[in-house]
């Protein structure tokens, strides 16, 4: 089965899951001061926000609204 | 009234939410009410998220706990307690003539355009040393002291323009004569002698 057919396009999900980590890795990050907190939140959280976003902008362009679930529903 | 951090933590809860909501149901993006939440989602939120968040840890990275934090400071820590007016930074510490909760950032930041940042890639520079690099033995500072961090809160304090400092101030001000090594004011962390001073704990 298509990521597609599941109703969201591929690109979303993964720019959703990518955010998700990088949200949960600065939400775990700040509960510990320490310049390990500082590096895994720039390093892993800083990398998996800035991709998610620049994913999710992409997938705009990749997916145009025609592509729409909603519109994939009607096709 | 929440805490800033605690408006953070709101933020990120909230953000994780929605972006959960969208994942579980996409359906919703089908109106434009939903595009502008799933804008919000994946993009808006996360990147405020990521601002807020850098900004949060720059904060913290100035507290003497996170410097103190790496098993390499402990001595340095120990020096801000040393009962001897002598040591300077134990005689800033302990009379709060710096904020006790930013000591080593204090004194140790770059007070010019920009130093924020440069001391900030200064940390990043130890903590690849510290875990994987070789610290210096004895470390040290990579730059001689800048009697501009002194000059920048005892400038223009009337117990510092005396009889002594005004003299040589252009001295000071251009480094030619460093505060700190020139045999006036140059008993500073000296963690070799530290077992030789009792150590002051402050009353509760």
């Amino acid at each position: 089965m298509k990521v597609d057919q599941l109703g969201f396009p591929w690109a979303f999900q993964i720019s959703g899951i990518l955010l998700l980590l990088g949200l949960s890795t600065e939400a775990v990050s700040l509960f510990w001061v320490h310049p390990i907190a500082f590096i895994a939140f720039f390093v892993f959280g800083g990398t998996f926000l800035a991709v998610g976003v620049l994913l999710f902008l992409y997938s705009l362009v990749l997916f145009p609204s025609s592509s729409h679930p909603q519109d994939l529903r009607k096709n | 009234m929440p805490s800033p951090l605690g408006l953070l933590f709101i933020l990120l809860g909230t953000t994780i939410v929605l972006l959960v909501v969208i994942l579980v149901r996409p359906s919703l993006t089908a109106t434009i009410g939903g595009k502008v939440l799933a804008f919000l989602a994946f993009c808006a939120l996360p990147v405020l998220c990521g601002v807020w968040g850098l900004s949060e840890h720059f904060e913290r990275s100035k507290q003497t706990n996170f410097c103190l934090s790496c098993h390499i400071m402990e001595p340095y820590g120990r020096s801000l307690y040393v009962d001897d007016v002598n040591h300077i930074p134990a005689a800033h510490f302990q009379n709060h003539r710096i904020p006790v909760d930013e000591a080593c950032y204090t004194c140790h930041t770059n007070y010019a355009m920009y130093g924020t940042v440069g001391v900030k890639l200064h940390g990043l520079r130890h903590v690849y040393v510290e875990y994987l690099g070789t610290p210096m033995n004895p470390i040290h500072l990579y730059e001689p002291f800048n009697n501009r961090e002194c000059l920048h809160c005892h400038a223009g304090a009337r117990s510092f323009e005396n009889e002594i400092h005004t003299p040589m101030m252009d001295q000071l001000k251009s480094n030619q004569l460093s505060c700190v090594s020139s045999g006036c004011h140059d008993t500073v962390h000296n963690i070799d002698s530290l077992n030789k001073f009792k150590q002051w704990r402050a009353t509760e």
